[in-house]
Parts: C-alpha cells; sequence; structure tokens
C-alpha cells in the first residue's frame, strides 16, 4: 500500500512540475526561446508574493491576484524588448541573455534579501490532508495545485486551438514569414504568447512557494525539473508537458520512498533514459507511432 | 494623374557578391497584369522580397499608392493591400485549410466574425478547395496547396497581388485551372505582379512582359515584342526549355529550332 501512497503524491507532485514546465514549452514551442531564467522569474513570483501579502493583508492563497498580472505585463513587456532584441540576433543570444538575466536575478535577490528560506504562508492549508486510509493520505495543497495545472493546461489549449489570438500563436509558430504576409503582427502574437508564459511561470512559482520553502538559488532546481518534463512529455505538447511532469514526479517519489535521497536521482535517470530512448518524448513517440 | 500603384524606384540589393537588384526601377498602375521573367538568379523572388517587406533594399524606395513603404514590415504591407504567394506553398500545416484563410481575412483582409468567415470560405470556394476545408492543410497535395496559397494572399483582399510560380511543376489541365483563378483575381480589381517561367501560363494573362537578369531589366513592354528582344532571347535561348516554351505558346516564330 505504501507504493500506491507514492504512486499518488507522484502525480500530485507532477502537477506542480507540468505547471512549471508549460511556460518554458509554449515560450520554445512558439519562438523558439529557451529560458534560462525560467527558475528564477518563478522564485521572484514566489518573493513577490510575500512581499505584497502583508502590505494588502492578502491571505496567501490569494497571492496570485496581484502576482500574476504583474507577471503577465512583465512578460508582454520583456518580449517586446529583451527577449524580441535577442531573437533578432539568433537562438544562441537568447540563450545566453536568460542565463545573465537568471545570474542577476538570483544576485539581486540574495542582495534586497539574504540566503534564508522562506515560503508563501497559506495558514492550516499546508498541514490539511484527505485521509483515503491508514496508508494513504493526500495532501489538500498538492491536489490542489495539481487541479490548478490541469485546468492551467486546459485553459491553453482551448486558448490554442479555439480563439482567434491561439489561432495566430499557432501561425506564428508555425511559420513567422508566412503569418506576417497574411498581415499578422508577429511581434504583438509574441509578446501575447510571452504574456501567456510568463503568467505559468508565476503560477508556478507560487504553488512551489506555498509547496516548499525557496531561497534566492532554488531557480536553478526549478529550471533543471521543468526542463526535464517537457524533454520527457515531448516539445510542443502540452499534454506531453503534463504526462512528463506526471512521470518526473512519480519516479521521483518512488525513489525517494526506496530511500529518501534516490528521489532526485531517479528523475534523472529517467530522464536519461528517455532522451536516449525516445529523444522525441511521450507525446513525440506517440504521435510517431 | 494619380499616383501608380506600385512605384520602384532606384532599387539595389545585394547578398555579398551576388546582385539582386542593381537601380532597378519600376511602375505598375492599379489594375495592371505583369509578367516578370529572367534566368534563375536574376533577381525575380529577391524583388517580390523587396515588395512584400521580406528584403530590405540597401537603397531605394518603395511606394503604394504614391504613400513610402519601404520601411514597413510585411504584415503593413499585407495590411496595405499587397498579397504574395511563395514559389514553394508554406501553409500553415497544423491549422485546416479553413483556419488558413481565416487567419489571412481576419489579419490582411481587416475583416471581423461572420465576414471574416464568409471572406475565407469565398475564397476557399473560389479558388476550388471550399471541399478541404476542414482538412489539415499539411495533407494537401501540390495542387492543392497552391490552390490554398493562392487562396490565402486573396484573403487579404490585395490591392497588388504577387504571384511567385504559382504554375511550376502542375501539369497543363492543373495550370489552365490556375490561371482561371488568376483571371478572376484580375477581373475583381487587383494588380498582377507574376513570375513565372511557364511562359504559356503567363500570356494567358499579363500584357506586359518584364525581363530581369542580373537584377537589372533588359526588357519590359508588350509581351511578344519583349520577347523577340535579342538581349531577352540572348539570356533565354541557353535554355532549351524555355525556348520550347516560348514556340509553343506562339511568341517566338523558330525559338525553339
Amino acid at each position: 500500500m505504501i507504493w500506491v501512497g507514492a504512486l499518488v503524491q507522484g502525480v500530485l507532485l507532477g502537477g506542480l512540475y507540468a505547471l512549471s514546465a508549460c511556460g518554458l514549452s509554449l515560450l520554445y514551442g512558439v519562438m523558439g526561446a529557451i529560458n534560462l531564467a525560467h527558475g528564477d522569474l518563478a522564485i521572484v513570483a514566489a518573493y513577490l508574493a510575500i512581499i505584497v501579502i502583508p502590505i494588502l493583508h492578502l491571505p496567501g492563497i490569494l497571492a496570485f491576484v496581484i502576482v500574476v498580472p504583474v507577471f503577465v505585463v512583465l512578460g508582454y513587456v520583456g518580449q517586446r524588448t529583451l527577449i524580441q532584441a535577442t531573437l533578432d540576433r539568433g537562438q544562441l543570444t537568447t540563450l545566453l541573455v536568460s542565463f545573465g538575466a537568471s545570474i542577476i536575478i538570483q544576485n539581486a535577490l540574495l542582495e534586497l534579501s539574504s540566503a534564508d528560506s522562506h515560503s508563501i504562508d497559506v495558514g492550516s492549508l499546508v498541514t490539511a490532508s484527505i485521509t483515503v486510509n491508514s496508508d494513504i493520505s493526500i495532501a489538500v495543497l498538492s491536489l490542489a495545485i495539481f487541479v490548478v495545472a490541469v485546468v492551467t493546461l486546459i485553459g491553453i489549449e482551448l486558448l490554442l486551438s479555439r480563439t482567434t489570438i491561439g489561432r495566430l500563436i499557432r501561425a506564428v509558430a508555425d511559420d513567422r514569414e508566412a503569418a506576417q504576409l497574411s498581415g499578422t503582427r508577429y511581434r504583438h502574437v509574441f509578446g501575447i504568447a510571452a504574456a501567456l508564459a510568463i503568467g505559468t511561470v508565476a503560477l508556478a512559482g507560487l504553488a512551489f512557494g506555498m509547496y516548499s520553502s525557496f531561497s534566492p538559488t532554488s531557480g536553478s532546481t526549478r529550471l533543471l525539473f521543468a526542463f526535464e518534463a517537457v524533454v520527457i512529455g515531448g516539445l510542443g505538447s502540452l499534454w506531453g508537458t503534463l504526462a512528463g511532469g506526471i512521470v518526473l514526479g512519480v519516479t521521483q517519489s518512488i525513489g525517494s520512498t526506496i530511500d529518501p535521497s534516490y528521489g532526485v536521482l531517479a528523475g534523472h535517470l529517467v530522464f536519461l533514459l528517455v532522451l536516449a530512448v525516445r529523444p522525441s518524448g511521450i507525446a513525440g513517440a506517440r504521435q510517431a507511432a | 494623374m494619380a499616383a501608380p500603384l506600385l512605384e520602384l524606384h532606384g532599387i539595389s540589393k545585394r547578398f555579398g557578391q551576388v546582385v539582386v537588384a542593381d537601380d532597378l526601377s519600376l511602375d505598375v498602375q492599379p489594375g495592371d497584369a505583369l509578367g516578370i521573367v529572367g534566368p534563375n538568379g536574376a533577381g525575380k523572388t529577391s524583388l517580390f522580397g523587396i515588395v512584400s517587406g521580406d528584403l530590405t533594399p540597401d537603397t531605394g524606395q518603395v511606394r503604394l499608392g504614391g504613400n513610402p513603404i519601404t520601411h514597413l514590415d510585411a504584415a503593413a504591407r499585407s495590411r496595405l493591400g499587397i498579397g504574395r504567394t511563395y514559389q514553394v506553398p508554406r501553409p500553415f500545416e497544423g491549422m485546416t485549410v479553413f483556419e488558413n484563410a481565416l487567419i489571412a481575412a481576419q489579419q490582411g483582409g481587416a475583416t471581423r466574425g461572420r465576414a471574416s468567415h464568409q471572406l475565407a470560405a469565398d475564397v476557399l470556394a473560389d479558388t476550388g478547395i471550399l471541399a478541404e476545408a476542414n482538412r489539415p492543410a499539411g495533407q494537401l497535395g501540390l495542387l492543392q496547396r497552391k490552390r490554398l496559397e493562392l487562396a490565402r494572399a486573396l484573403a487579404t483582399r490585395p490591392r497588388l497581388l504577387l504571384l511567385d510560380e504559382v504554375a511550376g511543376g502542375l501539369t497543363d489541365p492543373e495550370v489552365a485551372q490556375l490561371v482561371a483563378i488568376v483571371q478572376r483575381a484580375r477581373a475583381s480589381g487587383a494588380a498582377i505582379i507574376w513570375i513565372e517561367h511557364v511562359v504559356r501560363a503567363l500570356v494567358a494573362v499579363v500584357d506586359r512582359l518584364v525581363c530581369l537578369a542580373g537584377g537589372r531589366i533588359i526588357g519590359d513592354g508588350v509581351p511578344s515584342v519583349v520577347l523577340a528582344n535579342p538581349a531577352v532571347r540572348e539570356v533565354f535561348l541557353g535554355t532549351e526549355a524555355t525556348a520550347e516554351s516560348f514556340a509553343a505558346a506562339g511568341l517566338v516564330a523558330g525559338a525553339g529550332s
């Protein structure tokens, strides 16, 4: 029964990873930008939450009301200025600039805060759980994060498939020049896609900040897990990203059950295995079948 | 007198040592149907790039309806009424045929809601692929891709339609079908500039022919006169296929001999 418990915890943890990965997947899928500051931006969102919560006397769980809109605007403006400027100079420039941004963010956070760990206070929610039986209990916060992840992914999928802006995002992702010939202002569309991606980064950062403690350097691990979820799931597929997140979460959870020090290692090993056997990932393999 | 629809003035463009436009000037009047011929590497497609906004000229100016548009990007030019097809069709492969046309109708064609759906359906019907509306564009064959490429350009409601070798790689009956579509577009008032190696298709539509070589205009006028021009023949007759094509079109007596 302990394995069933580990499996359930792993699936729920996978929701957090998928939420974290979808912004990375979107930015790469739409404009070919690999954002190495992805994890650090998530941590900035968590820091922003612990700043605004006491000022506005907000319950911790409602921090997203302020933080997500701020990040959506940051995503649009950041794309139209910094990211677009780097894209115009080639993919490697985007990689290097986002790496630089990552270092600047980590050091700025260290300077402004300290190396101490923090977490977003969500009151009794952090310990609330649903007991299924003596071996299995489900943390309410983990379940809530999983639901938010699934709803976010469904929302993005619907937006991409059903709306005018979603259609434009798919068009510029497919062929930017042909989209322009059809009259599409691709920079504006890129901006909206980045706003969406960075908005989900904020959600992921808040979820992580509620679920766990964070410090200025926590972003690197967030980035690594997000990358692993994207690669395991297959680039360019949001459902693949969810599947990738769940595979990573379950592997880590089962690894931790065998030995607490094996959790992260087990995740890395599955990631390497997928890279070696199915480099196109779960969704990629399904499309090829 | 009203300004020409399109004016190219002193356009030069080079990629390293390769000159694709050399102090090139050209006017196109509203409703004109202009054909462009020339050997490979003459600068034909680059000229389209300069007009549509994909390429920025090193020097010179592009004007549409008397207004300078050299600094505008391809999206802005599309919205001003310049439609273009690519030599190798570039549909949005993961989207349906209808979605492909709808994007052009909404963005370049500046229509909204029902009007945009109607315009997309109209251009798909006009180009003969309405029956494929719900198919992913990536599944289309060459002729259908060319039809969709045309449909997408027409959905932007162009005043000036740039056609880049729409007849290439097709059979004679298929070419005839595309020529009919282009003739309808012209009849609806759009000016047309058409780059084509299939001269027979070209002369069925155009009333003016420009021959480019080395980024310069070496012939400009009535098609039969331009094709009889010794400089044009010298550029062309090295390629037997083109010579045969001239003869088949009845344009140059004995060109194939």
